[in-house]
């Protein structure tokens, strides 16, 4: 306030108009009731399915089994039980798709940026990018089935699933890896070949841990996102109420093909192991959001 | 920041290792009480093989196989099963692509392409039709002051084309003697998605009732209001006075809808196990040796007093050779438990227990399957 003089945008003389106009507020008043009125539309259905899913998720959860046990063993219309064999399906699945999903798509990231230029390849693998961005995942996941389960003549199985999720998630870690690495300011690069280091040392230990929290953001939240698909699942893998902790062989429950499944199940019981592993679903990729927020402020580059 | 990036990757692996690597269990058994173990023991099950089979197939046997789970669970320790109640159709094509050990279907094996794929995965064996789970079902009705109606497949045919509109109608009247029956339309409610219950429904009208519409998965009857699945339609009959529908018995039980007598031609029958069991003894087997296909035109058609003749049978679908060691032994230890003890628990979920007599030509299959 005391450099208010020297403000440069202090006008000379004092404004002619000073009141605003009736027809000027009227017209404020309505831009922002709109815009409060979209606001609500679109946090309405947001907050009610919480509270839905809280409401009749919850005290399930609650029960120390359900995060123990499988659903071995029971009738449709028989409580208790738990999602444990779910949870163990989502999150391996998940795991394993990242973990080939994540070299591949920071590869190609890292080629685009700093090797391809403007190449005839660089352009194609783009194109590429983008087609495979928009490819829904039910396209995914019988294009997985195709040639993993008619033409190889392997068996259903959680891996199936798993390279399904691949093809789901590499685009989306290519896109993320790419932005962060172009933000990447060129002069850390030419600093670091001014003092004779080689290209791949610079990428390798200049660029990629400054953009490494951005990095890593965007591949938990590509995780939290192939975590949800339910397409492939129900393609590829066929649902098991036991713990089945093989990767290749057998049918492998997970979340989502767990309510699927219990859809059919009209009973007291079926409806609450649907919302519970709809709450524990949406718990699981919080946690996954909450880490990417963690780990990108561990992470993020120190500016003093 | 070195040490806090290894703090976060550490944090990562910790969380995930207590997660994937924490006591998970399958055992979901009620502490201190067996409870399906009481009449065991009648066959010797010889357990072993395979620990965990695959299953899948028809829904409308899903309540049952999730009861010989419980049997087979309680027979021989450590075991499990899966069934996928993805429908008829996908039961047959997995098990013919050999994604699944068994397939289940509530129609038999078609004959040509099925049938030769079937061989195929079965090592150039035949597969064989096991019909295990007998479903009736039931003519379910909601008119008040109407609680014991005896409609025969003529009738029940009539109502569910539309020929038949009010309920004191001269067709109905003549076989419910002294019931009095209101002037009131009748509401027809039936299956608007693809079903093995609409399926069997309409064979049985066209076996027993002169049913000109045709059978299929499809309702072809052309009057009335569609509602999705079994839950649908009971529910829809339970809230509308007049109405009248075909559902599986435990769906009508659950929703406390009266359910009609079945008249074919020796009386009215009452639905219950002993009757429906009645037309499942009466029942021809039109498949060679142990490939059990039934008849069911033979328990459709049949004027045996004290029989139920609407039925649903829903097959087992397995091959008589060609399994490897393993899955074999376990395929054999699944289905005896589910054919002896595997039985007692099936009324309470609304399907019939097989009768003595069908229970030993089922053994002496599963026996034969190496």
């Amino acid at each position: 306030m005391s450099t208010n003089l020297a403000d440069p945008q202090r006008l000379a003389t004092p404004p002619t108009f000073q009141a605003v106009s009736l027809s000027r507020r009227i017209k404020n008043g309505i831009a922002t009731g709109l815009v409060w009125g979209a606001f609500l539309i679109a946090i309405i259905p947001l907050v009610w399915v919480l509270y839905t899913v809280i409401q009749r998720g919850f005290p399930v959860i609650l029960d120390g089994d359900w995060w123990q046990k499988s659903m071995s063993g029971l009738l449709a219309r028989q409580q208790g039980g738990g999602a444990y064999h779910a949870i163990y399906g989502t999150l391996v699945q998940g795991l394993v798709c990242a973990v080939i999903s994540v070299p591949i798509g920071i590869m190609i990231a890292i080629y685009l940026v700093e090797y391809g230029g403007r190449s005839k390849l660089s352009k194609a693998t783009t194109f590429m990018v983008d087609i495979l961005t928009g490819v829904p995942s039910i396209v995914a996941a019988l294009f997985v089935y195709t040639v993993w389960i008619t033409t190889f003549g392997l068996g259903r199985s959680a891996f199936a699933v798993s390279l399904a999720l691949v093809l789901l998630m590499v685009p989306v870690i290519v896109r993320t890896t790419e932005e962060m690495l172009k933000i990447v300011p060129d002069e850390l690069r030419e600093a670091s070949y001014a003092l004779g280091i080689p290209k791949w040392k610079t990428i390798v230990k200049i660029v990629i841990p400054t953009a490494l929290s951005g990095i890593l953001t965007g591949i938990m939240l590509a995780l939290a996102r192939v975590m949800g698909e339910t397409a492939p699942v129900l393609v590829l893998a066929a649902y098991a109420p036991f713990i089945n902790y093989n990767l290749f062989d057998g049918p492998m429950a997970s979340l989502p093909l767990m309510m699927v499944n219990e859809r059919n199940n009209p009973t007291a019981a079926g409806f609450d192991r649907i919302w519970g592993a709809a709450i524990t679903l949406v718990v699981l990729i919080t946690l996954f959001n909450l880490l990417a927020t963690v780990i990108s402020r561990a992470l993020a580059p120190k500016t003093k | 920041m070195k040490i806090q990036r290894h703090g976060a990757v550490l944090g990562l692996v910790a969380a995930s290792a207590l997660l994937l690597g924490a006591c998970g269990s399958d055992n979901n058994a009620p502490t201190g009480g067996t409870n399906t173990s009481s009449n065991a023991a009648s066959v010797p099950v010889e357990c072993g093989g395979k620990t965990k089979l695959n299953a899948e197939g028809s829904s409308a046997q899903k309540n049952a196989v999730d009861a010989f789970v419980q049997a087979y669970q309680a027979a021989c320790p450590g075991v499990d099963l899966a069934y996928n109640p993805s429908g008829s159709g996908a039961g047959v094509k997995n098990f013919n692509a050999g994604q699944v050990d068994f397939g289940g279907s509530d129609s038999a094996l078609k004959e040509g392409a099925e049938t030769e794929a079937a061989a195929k995965r079965c090592q150039t064996n035949p597969a064989w039709n096991l019909p295990l789970v007998f479903g009736p079902v039931a003519v379910g009705y909601k008119v008040s002051g109407v609680d014991n109606l005896v409609l025969d497949a003529k009738t029940t045919a009539a109502i569910f084309s539309g020929a038949v509109k009010k309920w004191n109608d001269p067709a109905i009247k003549a076989l419910n003697g002294s019931a009095t029956l209101p002037d009131k339309d009748i509401s027809v409610i039936y299956r608007s998605d693809e079903s093995g219950t609409t399926d069997n429904f309409q064979k049985y009208l066209k076996v027993a009732g002169g049913w000109t519409k045709g059978d299929g998965k499809q309702f072809k009857g052309g009057v009335g209001e569609g509602k999705e699945k079994s839950a649908g339609v009971a529910q829809a009959v339970g809230s509308i006075d007049g109405a009248i529908t075909y559902v599986e018995w435990s769906f009508a039980q659950d929703n406390k809808l009266s359910i009609a007598k079945i008249d074919s031609g020796a009386g009215a029958v009452e639905l219950t196990a002993e009757s429906a069991g009645k037309a499942i003894d009466g029942a021809k087997i039109k498949g060679e040796g142990n490939n059990l296909v039934l008849d069911l035109d033979s328990i459709y058609g049949s004027k045996a007093a004290g029989a139920y003749p609407l039925l649903l049978a829903t097959y087992e679908i397995v091959c008589s050779k060609g399994y490897d060691a393993d899955t074999a032994k376990a395929v054999k230890a699944f289905l005896t438990v589910a054919a002896t003890t595997g039985q007692a628990q099936l009324a309470d979920a609304g399907y019939v227990p097989l009768p003595k007599a069908f229970q030993d030509k089922l053994l002496t299959a599963v026996k034969a399957i190496a």
